[in-house]
């Protein structure tokens, strides 16, 4: 009588080998699954009111860029002073400007048609020289 | 003898309980993640501020996407709808943060359209967000 019981109460156990399978198989499709995000930054523009157009005139430290849509004209899609520059001798340039003074006003005139990664690659290399001065016109 | 055969075997219960606490961690935590629309492409802006844990909660994301389409969580909106909720929060909060996800393929004049509706709001600061750091996966 008693053993039977014993050996009833034995029957009952679960078999583990399913279930770590099961657990190894979730496992591996998380990691498979899971991505990693990239890790953001941000890059800070003031807009000009649209009224204020003229205002920029007073000021003396002033440079401008005119973003524009490198495949329609060629070069890599920025220009200093009607010339169409490299963003590495753009970064030189900026960092040069910088190391006068950080107040610079950085006047950035884009296209409609130019592409927002010129945008952001050059508030990038503003942000690398460490201009903080920066406004985004839209032509 | 048989007692000390029956001892070794180990109990089901705690097992499950993790089993069961993981599923719902990973179920919870792959919703959020959703929350960002996946098709937007970033710039490269390695030289910018991070964005980190303790940005301001009052930020306000907006995606553009290639096409020139602009949503925020994953939610597609009309101009005329940003417009009323980027000046029902002004109301509310006054100034905040904006920050604007465009995709690198996105024209200038579709970002112009956005950030021109913040600045009609009054809200005369941008931000644009760029990959600092690029995920290793």
């Amino acid at each position: 009588m008693k053993k039977r019981e014993r050996k009833a109460v034995e029957s009952v156990q679960l078999e583990m080998t399913p279930m770590i399978d099961v657990v190894f198989q979730l496992l591996i499709f998380f990691l498979v699954t899971l991505k990693q995000d990239d890790i953001w930054s941000h890059l800070d523009v003031a807009r000009p009111a649209a009224d204020s157009a003229a205002k920029p005139e007073e000021k003396v430290d002033l440079l401008e860029i005119i973003v524009y849509n490198e495949h329609k004209l060629g070069g890599e899609g920025f220009s200093l002073r009607g010339n169409q520059v490299r963003l590495s001798d753009l970064t030189s340039h900026l960092k040069r400007v910088a190391s006068f003074s950080k107040n610079v006003s950085v006047i950035i005139k884009c296209t409609g048609d130019s592409r927002h990664a010129n945008l952001v690659k050059l508030l990038d290399v503003c942000a690398e020289a460490g201009l903080k001065n920066l406004s985004v016109f839209s032509l | 003898m048989k007692r000390k055969l029956e001892d070794p075997t180990l109990d089901m219960t705690p097992m499950i309980d993790v089993v069961f606490q993981l599923i719902i961690f990973f179920v919870v935590t792959v919703t959020m993640s959703k929350e960002l629309n996946r098709d937007i492409k970033l710039e490269q802006g390695p030289h910018g501020p991070e964005i980190g844990s303790e940005q301001d909660s009052r930020t306000f994301e907006i995606e553009v996407d290639k096409r020139g389409w602009i949503s925020t969580r994953n939610v597609q909106l009309t101009k005329g709808r940003l417009e009323e909720i980027l000046q029902s929060r002004y109301n509310k909060y006054g100034s905040f943060p904006v920050l604007i996800r465009g995709d690198f393929r996105t024209e200038h004049r579709d970002i112009r359209a956005v950030m021109d509706i913040c600045t009609k709001v009054g809200l005369w600061k941008v931000s644009f967000v760029a990959i600092k750091v690029k995920a290793t996966s």
